[in-house]
């Protein structure tokens, strides 16, 4: 009998909560968790071209992650023997902020939750943008970007041939990275906006809705802009800017080693020992491909038969003083 | 025999103590290269990275045979090799080239396969990297009849020499590596007072000087009551310089040992670094994604 007493006291507590809102789906309060996505469609903000509702037969969000992290599946060859996706991007948030993507910001993000500090934009949120390769991007690959900008689908092709230097995905590939990235969208919490500010993308009307969607997308970028910097014109002198060398602590852990401690994506093995810094510092204000100037701000070329290269910082990615925080680092 | 059965236990025992690489931090790079200088290092190649190889060994410098006669060695070859390495995980390595040769048999194809069974802890684990490499030389020279030659390879079985090495190596701080490697050739078909298995010790060390320059030096001692300098054989020795730029690893270094497979140059080193009998030598090792 005292078994029995729990279940008819849990039956009528179950009926009583699915008269709430606790069960009832079609609730329109917003929570943290909710995805941008779903809150923009039901303020009447049409599906973008790359949304995936089924995955089709083969794909899978498991095969799209491990893609994504190992470049590979069982069933297929590497997509790419020299890069990984997250060789170059980040699959978490990378600023408090999302309005304010200032290179600095970003480090103390990056160090914070010692994420790295990478060329490339994150691709947590990259569903939720509108377009891609975005400024001086064409300067790079040219016409290959016009198909890329507003195609989702074509600039992680893009990515696949161009920048890891591999193959294109096969479309069930191709299916299940989209289907991992639908994974990594924005969720409200993700945006500074306070919680208190949610009822008001709750009940929207025919009059205010496109301000409403307007309003929600001005708190993430759409796109990531891109600027192709150079070095500076006498690199013994630098930017003329007066570096800090904690900064550069920072920057050269998170974001150098990345690639290079242990040859890790690169042939060129860096490390924190006094023979490695040495050396940059002794590089950096030349005009070799050893110095930090040229290659962050050039990258490294691709050869044939070394197809493994170095990815510019664009100025939204690294800016000219975290350049110099790196030199006063090495030159400590 | 016995030897090689306390070798092979050893093995056997260290396979079954081997650690996981994913759960502890280890030590990077004890050598820059899979080889020292006449040595194998305890390097493999990390998995899906193939490497071209090109290594040659001229002539005397000095001597008899060297001197300006012949442009300090430089007009001679002594020993080339062209092959390849494939890292298959990042344990294990396996390998093929072709060697000139130097010894008695000459022509050779080799083919190596070294796996890590130990690397160094970073701060805990083993306190040494732990790699044993085996073997196998065959020699493509043209068949002699001539009983009193090797090269009459009576047979097929006869052109096999084969060799096993263990590489036992620590790093002790970013600039110095140091290495023990014994040894066991064994070569099926020798002269009437030679020996067919050979045992040796070798000392290998690495000192960085800088960032992409580094010293390397190796000798290996065959222990055999033959192989004395009474009756002609030295002790092979390289001292090298190692050049890193980054994917491409360049060696230039001076060396009596006139070959470059172990079961080429261990029983067959006669040239004596005090007569001049050194050569110059060098290796480019280009590595590339697979």
């Amino acid at each position: 009998m005292k078994k029995i007493i729990p279940v008819l006291l849990l039956f009528p507590i179950l009926t009583l909560l699915s008269l709430t809102d606790v069960f009832n789906n079609n609730s329109k309060s917003i929570a943290g968790q909710q995805p941008v996505r779903e809150v923009l469609t039901a303020l009447g903000d049409p599906l973008p071209d790359h949304y995936i509702s089924d995955l089709p037969v083969k794909a899978s969000v498991e095969i799209g992650e491990k893609i994504v992290f190992v470049g590979t599946t069982e069933a297929v060859s590497l997509q790419s023997p020299h890069f990984v996706c997250t060789s170059c991007h980040n699959t978490e948030k990378e600023f408090a902020d999302l309005r304010d993507t200032a290179p600095e910001k970003r480090l103390a993000y990056a160090v914070k939750n010692d994420l790295p500090f990478l060329p490339a934009s994150p691709l947590y949120g990259v569903v939720n943008r509108t377009t891609w390769y975005n400024g001086d991007y064409e300067k790079k690959y040219g016409e290959l970007v016009v198909p890329a900008r507003n195609d989702l689908r074509e600039a992680i092709q893009l990515c696949a041939v161009e920048c890891s230097q591999g193959r294109r995905l096969k479309n069930w590939e191709l299916e299940s990275v989209l289907g991992y990235l639908w994974t990594l969208e924005l969720k409200m919490e993700d945006l500074a906006l306070p919680a208190s500010d949610y009822p008001k993308f709750e009940n929207p009307n025919k009059e205010n809705a496109a301000a409403l969607i307007a309003d929600l997308k001005s708190y993430y970028p759409q796109g990531s802009p891109a600027h192709f910097v150079t070095p500076p014109e006498d690199r013994r002198e630098g930017y003329g800017l007066t570096g800090n060398a904690e900064n550069g602590a920072e920057l050269f852990n998170q974001s150098c080693l990345h690639c290079h401690e242990n040859q890790r994506y690169s042939f060129f093995e860096l490390d924190n020992s006094t023979m490695t810094k040495k050396f940059l510092k002794k590089h950096f204000p030349k005009y070799s491909r050893y110095s930090i100037y040229q290659v962050s701000r050039y990258g490294a070329p691709s050869h044939p038969g070394k197809r493994a290269y170095m990815p510019q910082f664009t100025s939204e990615k690294m800016s000219d003083q975290q350049v110099e925080d790196l030199r006063a680092y090495l030159e400590k | 025999m016995k030897i090689i059965y306390t070798l092979f236990f050893t093995c056997c025992f260290l396979f079954g103590y081997s650690q996981n690489p994913n759960t502890r931090d280890l030590v990077y790079r004890t050598f820059k290269d899979t080889r020292v200088i006449n040595t194998q290092s305890v390097e493999t190649l990390p998995a899906r990275k193939l490497d071209i190889r090109i290594s040659h060994r001229f002539g005397d410098l000095f001597g008899s045979n060297g001197g300006w006669d012949t442009f300090y060695g430089l007009e001679n070859a002594t020993d080339v090799l062209i092959g390849a390495d494939y890292g298959i995980t990042n344990n294990l390595t396996i390998g093929l080239n072709r060697t000139k040769g130097s010894g008695p048999l000459t022509r050779l194809v080799n083919t190596n396969l070294k796996y890590k069974i130990l690397s160094q802890g970073l701060s805990e684990g083993s306190p040494v990297t732990f790699t044993v490499l085996v073997g196998s030389s065959i020699s493509t020279s043209k068949k002699i009849d001539d009983i009193a030659l090797l090269t009459s390879f009576p047979k097929t079985a006869h052109r096999f020499m084969y060799n096993f090495q263990m590489m036992i190596g620590r790093k002790f701080s970013d600039r110095f590596s140091l290495q023990i490697t014994p040894g066991f050739v064994h070569r099926n078909l020798v002269t009437a007072a030679d020996e067919n298995g050979l045992f040796s010790l070798g000392v290998a060390f690495r000192l960085q000087v800088t960032k992409v320059l580094g010293i390397i030096t190796d000798v290996t001692v065959p222990f055999s009551s033959l192989r004395t300098t009474e009756n002609g054989y030295q002790i092979p020795l390289g001292i090298g310089l190692e050049i890193d730029t980054g994917g491409h690893v360049f060696q230039i270094n001076l060396t009596n040992a006139t070959s470059l497979a172990p079961a080429d140059y261990l029983p067959n080193t006669r040239s004596n670094w005090a007569d001049g009998q050194f050569r110059m030598g060098f290796t480019i090792s280009r590595l590339f994604n697979l």
